[in-house]
């Protein structure tokens, strides 16, 4: 990659139920233990045994970052993006509020888009009759209102994009976002992905075998590559990334948090529709493929941040993935974030650029017994050099896989 | 270039009977039966005809929504079209899709059945149905695709957004042959929350009309298959037509209103016809967004006056909505079918509906299907929060 046509991280906004904007997720992540808090399950759509928690962004006081005029008709995922779209900018030491700028493109990824106005419109058409329903539900019902809001918000004409690829579209978002302004096209991403979590989304989640439950007395928790892992830990809120062409940054005096070296993308065709599958040599083949493409291999990166999220089929495939495509060598050090930020929302693609921006990480929450079918141990809080190069891994349920390159600038 | 076009709409299962009612007018709006609809204020849409279809891999068929099976159809007949049986392996392909409901109305039927608190006759697989990515996943699940499958979720923009994406993927070297489209159906939230906003009109659409009133909506899929020259050449096969750029912008002015004065989507236009290297006085047709909502027909209208000046007024349009309503996330996708068609077959698409035009939007709205020489045509498609997203295309003929 060319001078000019390098990208790189220079904002990280984010929302989440660890706190609000960059020192809230890096505080997080040292001190290694998520912020979860008990779920409302007096809508009664839980079963008994389902779990209990979650990483909720909950009363967080977002005035500061929107006031509350504006955010009167969003929707939360909404809300949380504009709030991650702000703290990123600032981050970032831009303002690009005061006029329309089609040099700004905004890539946002969403897996369940806005849930809770969705419910709502429904709960109106089906109770009361469409006659009555609320139009302003159905203005932030449509998956791209948190891309739209945040285009609205920063004045942003450039392209608008809305990536709906479960756990892997956030890395498809900066994998765009990066190639419009590597392209010339536009001089600002803002890149990420927003959530939100409703009592119904849980419930759904947890049907479906998808999140960790409470055992015996033993509180439930994500457990990333433990041989007892059970499930995730859900959560909530938004990350936004703000990405430059390198030249321009550095000419503006931009603190650069990463290089984005590449993004590609695969699919597991033996996934069923809502579960991971068992492809993981083509994956591993796809992974190293992509590596190749951007220069690479497997030896080059010295750290990966996994996506590895305490899903009993997901885990297994990721790390089967990684030790194939690593093949006889050894694994670089593994981070897997998702025991601390959950599942959705986006926290851990601020934790990817983390890594690489020298946070320091605690343990890896909920590990403790290695599965022997995985023989993977990610970071067990023990100090570590600084990463050089980050490989970012996200496969979602139902096949798609996604990779990125992150390199320290 | 685009070797292979797959389409399922109202009209039925396949291009044939969609090439045939566009290339004569004909609209398929009418009544439907997809939801019980007695106290929904308009009565109205474009459904697709009942079917059932075998996907490639037999494990494939359990769970499809509607959505699932409409792409999987129009994938494999656009395969099919280009000379493609099957996926190969040795060509890396991708799959990009634009979609907005998925499987929504599948997902309404297991939360009917929730709320009446019968859980346990409430089957997961219609919850499956939920994410938006679904109808990409399924296509590339039955085909084996092991390269990238993206879903773009950007209102009535998705597919043409997705279409422009694999372009590029294209462009990059990501893959070799892509299979680009979008696939929506009708569901009651989309149905339920365009009447309340009262965009829906009581009769089928009439875009661009005076007496215009509102969209109808539709539902079905249409899907191209893209690759380079040299591949197409390589393998024998002939090119259909060129795709030859797409650009995108944002409006940011309003979540549901468009730009007044158009300029994001004139901004979308431009941005296209820069990526593809033409002029605007270039393009011979446009397929238009055309809802028929009073705001949004004169919003495009100053869009096209922003980019072609007075020819915004003499260029032909072709509105494929008047013919299979709006199929939202897959609009994009059936719209450029629509526009490889006439290019094709060098010749104009009459659109659906009489009487005057609106003197605010004077568009060249075409009474039948006349023959024209039509070089490069472009298609636009502008969404729910201002996302837009343009399409050039060119005729191709071998050198």
């Amino acid at each position: 990659m060319s001078a000019e046509a390098s990208v790189v991280v220079t904002g990280l906004g984010t929302v989440s139920a660890a706190g609000v904007a960059r020192p809230a997720l890096e505080a997080a992540l040292r001190h290694g233990e998520p912020r979860s808090t008990p779920i409302d399950r007096s809508t009664g759509h839980h079963a008994p045994q389902a779990a209990c928690t979650a990483a909720l962004v909950g009363d967080l006081d977002l005035r500061p970052f929107i006031p509350p005029l504006e955010a009167r008709r969003m929707s939360p995922a909404s809300r949380y993006a504009v709030v991650a779209a702000r703290t990123a900018l600032d981050d970032a030491g831009l303002d690009v509020r005061d006029e329309s700028d089609a040099g700004i493109v905004v890539v946002v990824a969403s897996a369940f888009g806005p849930a809770a106005f969705s419910q709502r419109l429904l709960d109106q058409i089906l109770d009361e009759g469409p006659t009555v329903a609320s139009p302003s539900l159905f203005t932030e019902c449509v998956a791209n209102a948190p891309a739209a809001r945040v285009a609205l918000a920063c004045r942003a004409t450039g392209p608008n994009l809305t990536i709906v690829q479960g756990e892997a579209g956030p890395l498809r978002a900066v994998a765009h976002g990066a190639a419009e302004v590597a392209a010339g096209g536009c001089w600002l991403a803002l890149v990420g992905a927003t959530e939100e979590l409703t009592p119904l989304l849980h419930a759904i989640l947890d049907r479906f075998r998808a999140l960790a439950r409470p055992r015996g007395e033993a509180a439930e928790r994500a457990r990333p590559f433990d041989r007892r892992r059970d499930g995730v830990l859900a959560a909530e809120g938004a990350t936004l990334l703000a990405l430059e062409a390198e030249a321009a940054a550095r000419r503006r005096g931009a603190g650069i948090l990463a290089r984005v070296r590449g993004g590609w993308s695969a699919f597991d065709a033996s996934a069923p529709a809502s579960g991971w599958g068992r492809g993981e040599e083509r994956l591993a083949g796809e992974l190293v493929k992509g590596l190749e493409r951007h220069g690479l291999a497997p030896a080059d990166v010295d750290r990966i941040v996994s996506g590895a999220s305490g899903s009993r089929a997901g885990d297994r495939l990721e790390a089967l993935v990684l030790r194939r495509a690593w093949g006889a060598r050894r694994l670089p050090p593994i981070l897997a974030p998702k025991a601390t930020t959950g599942e959705y929302g986006g926290a851990f693609l601020g934790a990817a650029v983390l890594a690489l921006a020298g946070t320091g990480w605690g343990p890896t929450a909920g590990f403790e017994e290695t599965d022997p079918e995985l023989e993977v141990r990610p970071h067990d809080g023990s100090p570590l050099e600084p990463a050089r190069r980050v490989l970012v891994s996200g496969l979602a349920a139902g096949g798609a896989a996604s990779w990125l390159i992150l390199e320290r600038p | 270039m685009v070797s292979g076009v797959g389409v399922v709409s109202a009209w039925g299962w396949g291009v044939a009977p969609f090439r045939s009612a566009v290339a004569q007018g004909g609209s398929a709006i009418g009544p439907f039966t997809r939801f019980e609809h007695a106290n929904y204020p308009t009565h109205v849409a474009a459904q697709v005809p009942n079917r059932a279809i075998r996907p490639r891999r037999s494990r494939c068929a359990r769970g499809l929504t509607h959505a699932d099976r409409f792409a999987v159809a129009a994938a494999d007949e656009a395969l099919a079209a280009a000379g493609l049986p099957a996926v190969d392996t040795d060509r890396r392909t991708g799959v990009f899709f634009g979609g907005s409901t998925g499987g929504m109305f599948e997902c309404e039927e297991f939360y009917r059945r929730w709320r009446r608190r019968c859980l346990d006759r409430a089957p997961r697989h219609l919850l499956a149905a939920q994410p938006v990515s679904r109808p990409a996943e399924a296509v590339a699940r039955s085909l084996r695709v092991s390269g990238p499958v993206e879903t773009v979720s950007s209102a009535c923009a998705s597919a043409a957004l997705a279409i422009g994406v694999a372009l590029e993927a294209l462009r990059a070297g990501e893959v070799q042959l892509a299979l680009a489209g979008g696939s929506d159906s009708l569901c009651r939230i989309t149905f339920g929350g365009f009447n309340t906003l009262r965009a829906i009109d009581e009769r089928p659409c009439r875009p661009f009309r005076a007496d215009r009133a509102g969209m109808s909506l539709g539902e079905g899929s249409a899907v191209l298959v893209l690759e380079s020259l040299e591949s197409a050449r390589g393998r024998g096969a002939r090119p259909l037509v060129e795709l030859c750029g797409a650009g995108a912008s944002a409006d940011a002015h309003h979540m549901t209103a468009p730009d007044p004065g158009g300029n994001g989507a004139s901004l979308a236009i431009r941005r296209a016809l820069r990526d593809a290297a033409r002029e605007p006085g270039d393009v011979d047709l446009i397929n238009a967004h055309g809802t028929g909502t009073p705001l949004n027909d004169i919003a495009e209208y100053r869009a096209l006056e922003r980019v072609f000046g007075d020819r915004a007024r003499e260029i032909p349009l072709a509105v494929t909505k008047g013919s299979v309503g709006h199929l939202l996330g897959g609009a994009g996708a059936i719209e450029a079918a629509a526009t490889v068609h006439a290019l094709l077959e060098q010749r104009l698409q009459p659109v659906p509906g009489q009487g005057p035009v609106e003197p605010r939007a004077p568009v060249q709205l075409p009474r039948e299907a006349v023959p024209a020489e039509l070089e490069v045509a472009l298609s636009l498609n502008l969404g729910f929060g201002g996302c837009n997203a343009a399409l050039v295309f060119a005729r191709w003929s071998e050198p």
